[in-house]
């Protein structure tokens, strides 16, 4: 439910001085501010000084009319909830001034409970109003500054390529220095290709497209595949690579793409954040119910206070060591949406300077594979 | 004597493409590549302009550095040192951050766009450069 606001202010318009007063009273009593006024003329004045959060208004009567006050006042402020008051005889105009933007009437006689139930909804209804355009202004401050950071993100590289080859127009370089800048520049598109395709990935992630197609893959086979994708290139970085599966499987059901997405991730990480003759080990397991997939290293290590935002987007963990470090700072955010996606979780535990571990949990597949998924599994590789 | 520009900046290949452009054209060029690390050279090496970049992964960016250099005290006597901001992005800073009077607090003596347009930054460089020596003189 919405906070009330400091102390709402009610005004009421009716020609009746009997129905001034108690209206005014019986909003006292309920803690709001109410200010009277004797017609339309005076009650518009009020409503255009006052800036009320709720207005009663009697659609009959002397000089303006009842109809004209409720769409002057939404003149003056259309966020301005408004009560109409009226006799059995006028139900018919009751129904026409909520068609003129009225928020609900309250047919005469009306005892001193119906006006507080009908006073508290609207009011109600307007701090609910509030509080969406509330809502609305942060999204567009949050859409901005995303905007605008990742405008800054994509045209980093760019700028870098771009500076590099207007001085290289400019000024004669050797070709040593050449030679290196334009080893660098490579360096910096393929840095925007990665940072291009993760967005996609993201996109598509968030789209819910690359969740939508839900088959039994088991991991004990999958993982190792992707495993041998970088024993290379680990070798290179004196990492070693080790991963230890369970005999009897690790079935889950979800989307290869994904699933492949997002243990690469965490893989290429733990490879990245490594020190020389570090080593990545990938467990897999299952227990009650879940298949727990734990990916470690003995690298660098996050510092405790940067935890909480590992899984953001664009997060990266600045340290000298990880400068070497590359990546495109999305890439454990689309693990966790794709983990999340599948209905699992990926929690982190880490130690600066001994290394960590991420484990993800993914509720298992319990049926037994469709004839044509065990048909389609000896076909299954790696397909990024 | 030389003139010296500093570097702050934490892209090291745009450290490296606009160092090669000064020092083509006879500048001495520091660089840093935070915000703290630029302060630091700063009370250093007593720059003669200071470019900064506004967008850093740093806990003091380019407003931080440009604040420090107007009211801090141990900075006092950088005060009239040309600190030109440069960013990748085009809109202005002031439609970024909308807090008029701060944003005039802490104005820099320029803004830049990434990449730099060379003619015009050589002769921005130089009219700095020179105001500055007129004015010591």
């Amino acid at each position: 439910m919405a906070e009330p606001a400091a102390t709402e202010l009610v005004v009421v318009i009716d020609d009746e001085y009997a129905m001034r007063l108690s209206c005014g009273k019986i909003l006292a009593k309920m803690g709001l501010r109410a200010e009277t006024f004797e017609d339309g003329t005076h009650g518009l004045e009020g409503v255009s000084r006052l800036k009320p959060d709720l207005v009663v208004v009697d659609l009959k009567m002397p000089g303006v009319s009842g109809m004209e006050v409720i769409s002057r006042v939404h003149q003056i402020d259309p966020r301005i909830v408004i009560v109409v008051i009226t006799g059995y005889a006028t139900i018919d105009t009751a129904v026409e001034a909520m068609k003129c933007g009225a928020y609900d009437f309250l047919p005469k006689p009306f005892a001193p409970d119906e006006l507080r139930l009908i006073v508290n909804r609207g009011l109600e209804r307007r701090r609910l109003a509030q509080e969406a355009q509330r809502h609305e202004m942060e999204r567009a401050i949050l859409t901005r500054r995303f905007v605008t950071f990742v405008s800054h993100q994509l045209r980093t590289p760019l700028v870098a390529v771009h500076q590099y080859l207007n001085v290289m127009k400019q000024v004669e370089q050797s070709p040593a220095t050449r030679q290196e800048w334009i080893g660098r520049c490579l360096t910096r598109i393929e840095e925007l290709q990665n940072l291009i395709s993760d967005w996609l990935t993201l996109a598509r992630v968030e789209s819910g497209t690359l969740s939508q197609e839900r088959i039994r893959v088991d991991l004990s086979q999958l993982i190792p595949v992707i495993v041998e994708t970088y024993r290379e290139s680990a070798a290179g970085e004196r990492v070693s690579l080790e991963s230890r599966m369970p005999e009897a499987g690790l079935p889950v059901r979800g989307d290869r793409n994904c699933l492949t997405v997002l243990f690469d991730n965490l893989i290429t990480n733990a490879i990245k954040y490594n020190r020389p003759d570090g080593k990545v080990t990938v467990t897999g397991s299952l227990s009650g119910g879940d298949v727990v997939v734990r990916v470690a290293d003995n690298g660098i290590g996050i510092p405790e206070k940067e935890l909480p935002y590992l899984f953001g987007e664009f997060f990266r963990v600045k340290d000298e060591s990880a400068k070497k470090a590359t990546g495109t700072g999305l890439g454990l955010h689309i693990s966790k949406k794709i983990a999340v996606e599948m209905g699992g979780t990926i929690e982190v535990e880490s130690q600066v300077g001994v290394g960590s571990v991420f484990s993800v949990r993914l509720p298992a597949a319990v049926e037994a594979e469709t004839p044509l998924e065990a048909q389609n599994k000896c076909g299954s590789r790696k397909e990024s | 004597m030389s003139a010296k520009v500093l570097l702050i900046d934490d892209d090291s290949d745009f450290r490296a493409a606009v160092r090669s452009l000064l020092e083509s054209h006879g500048y001495k060029v520091l660089e840093a590549a935070s915000g703290h690390e630029g302060l630091r050279m700063v009370t250093q090496h007593k720059p003669d302009v200071i470019l900064v970049d506004i967008m850093m992964e740093t806990t003091v960016e380019g407003y931080g550095i440009t604040h420090s250099l107007k009211y801090g005290d141990e900075y006092a006597e950088f005060r009239n040192v040309p600190v030109f901001m440069v960013s990748s992005i085009e809109e202005s800073p002031d439609e970024r951050f909308p807090m008029s009077a701060e944003v005039e607090m802490i104005r820099p003596d320029r803004y830049l766009t990434k990449p730099l347009d060379i003619p015009a930054f050589l002769r921005l460089l130089d009219q700095a450069v020179g105001a500055t020596k007129g004015a010591m003189a």
